[in-house]
């Protein structure tokens, strides 16, 4: 089936204004593949057809190519020097605005299939010691329905597991085959997984506000003018004085001046300011 | 288990229009929060440029003009171009520098006003010029910066388009770097610019 270069930029274009991430004609054979297969999936033989079905919304054909497009793979305690930074030194911020009992909202967005948001659960569990101190709410969310079906559904291979200890295994999942595991269903039962678009600021705001934030390695999926926007939104949703931690490659500085750059022995990190400013 | 769960409502669907001429509304309220996320639901509606270039003009509050300026990057079109241009001439350096940053995340909106921003009569509007330029395709890049170096009179625009030659520029530029050199032969610090791009474009692969 023929697919032209016309065709190709009027689907990253319909792309990018629904969700902000950036394909560009050097990702030909990754659209490519993804685009053949949801038009076999679909039945509808030709782009013409494809592109007419997805522009009418329905069968929800919008959801399923964003999940076709969206990449997956991650791992248990990845970047785990951000996990040691917010209980050596985030938290320790986020409490002294708090009393005993009170909410500590912390976000995972995007989680992908739950590997970053059930790790947080088990790093506090392990190495906060005021975890029992607080109300601890944890939010995984994502643009990718079919990733938030397989994280509240909570069962992983070897290669997900491959950083943590056996000692962690055997305490916070149970062995449902040879090769997978399924992650307690307590945890599972007190994370809350949810469907929301980096740039959509009505649904960003629908979550409220958290006290850390990871945002980490989707950023740069986007243009600049997506970028800022997301960081916008996640701005939003930061209580003042709140933490936003950013994947390895990525720098806060360049996307956004919203933000405080705080740097701290295991992590660099950026911090909504407290007090703002009014005028300049 | 100290972890708690609260449930998430789903945003509400309100009816099309009716969210941005509400917020067109909120851009001109005495609340700054209310302003900031004015700006930030605007940036999907092509029909707001005017309310955001209005309201731009006159904000206080470096977040909100922040926003206000990313809505006009979202929308992206010549309108939002035009909203962006009038501060390449502001005298605040932060608000100079946010504009340009837009700008040049606008590449195609903002090529056809390129070639007057390269002829203004105010040499440092020309000097951001060639900063928009630096972000085009190598080829229409090499193009217009020596269309620069062949005529522009100030020394500072020529040395300006010379160190975006030396990061984006072709061997194409080499026959107007040399004559730029000799056309500034009187100016020392030009053609040493010259020859460090020079080496840099004929050291360049491809």
């Amino acid at each position: 089936m023929h697919v032209s270069p016309e065709d190709v930029r009027r689907l990253c274009e319909f792309l990018y204004r629904r969700t902000g991430m950036l394909f560009a004609e050097d990702k030909r054979y990754y659209i490519d593949r993804r685009l053949h297969e949801r038009i076999a999936a679909t039945g509808t033989q030709s782009f013409q057809a494809y592109f007419a079905l997805l522009r009418s919304g329905l069968d929800s054909e919008v959801e399923h190519l964003v999940n076709a497009f969206t990449i997956n793979e991650t791992y248990f305690f990845r970047e785990d020097h951000q996990l040691r930074c917010m209980t050596s030194d985030l938290l320790g911020a986020v409490i002294r605005t708090k009393r005993p009992g009170d909410p500590i909202r912390i976000w995972s967005v995007p989680c992908s299939t739950g590997e970053e948001p059930y790790s947080i659960a088990i790093w506090l569990m392990e190495n906060f010691p005021d975890v029992d101190n607080y109300q601890i709410e944890i939010v995984g969310s994502d643009i990718d329905t079919r990733a938030l079906a397989a994280a509240a559904d909570g069962v992983y291979g070897a290669r997900a597991l491959m950083k943590l200890s056996p000692a962690l295994i055997a305490r916070y999942f149970e062995s449902v085959s040879a090769d997978a595991h399924r992650i307690d269903a307590g945890l599972r039962d007190s994370i809350q997984f949810t469907e929301v678009n980096l740039i959509d600021a009505r649904a960003m705001a629908q979550h409220g506000r958290f006290d850390i934030i990871f945002c980490r390695n989707v950023l740069i999926y986007f243009d600049d003018a997506s970028r800022r926007a997301a960081a916008e939104n996640l701005f939003d949703c930061l209580h003042p004085g709140g933490f936003i931690c950013l994947g390895h490659s990525e720098t806060m500085s360049r996307i956004s001046s919203l933000f405080r750059v705080c740097r701290y022995p295991d992590a660099i990190v950026y911090q909504r300011p407290e007090a703002e400013r009014d005028h300049d | 288990m100290p972890l708690v769960r609260r449930d998430i409502a789903k945003p509400a669907a309100a009816p099309a229009g009716a969210d941005e001429a509400v917020a067109r509304g909120a851009l001109r309220s005495a609340d700054p929060d209310m302003r900031w996320n004015a700006a930030r639901a605007l940036g999907a509606d092509p029909a707001s440029v005017a309310a955001l270039a209005t309201a731009l003009e006159t904000e206080p509050v470096a977040r909100v003009r922040e926003a206000i300026m990313t809505a006009l990057m979202r929308i992206g079109n010549q309108e939002s171009v035009k909203a962006l241009l009038p501060y390449l001439r502001e005298q605040d350096a932060a608000k100079r520098g946010a504009a340009i940053e837009a700008l040049q995340a606008l590449p195609d909106a903002t090529a056809p006003f390129l070639s007057a921003l390269l002829h203004d009569a105010d040499s440092d509007v020309r000097i951001l010029a060639v900063e928009l330029v630096r972000g085009m395709p190598a080829a229409e890049a090499t193009r217009l910066l020596c269309d620069i170096l062949e005529h522009e009179p100030h020394p500072n625009v020529c040395a300006s388009a010379v160190d975006a030659l030396a990061e984006v520029g072709t061997r194409d530029a080499l026959p107007a770097l040399e004559a730029c050199a000799r056309r500034f032969a009187d100016t020392p610090f030009l053609p040493f610019a010259i020859s460090i791009a020079v080496a840099q474009i004929s050291d360049a692969k491809g």
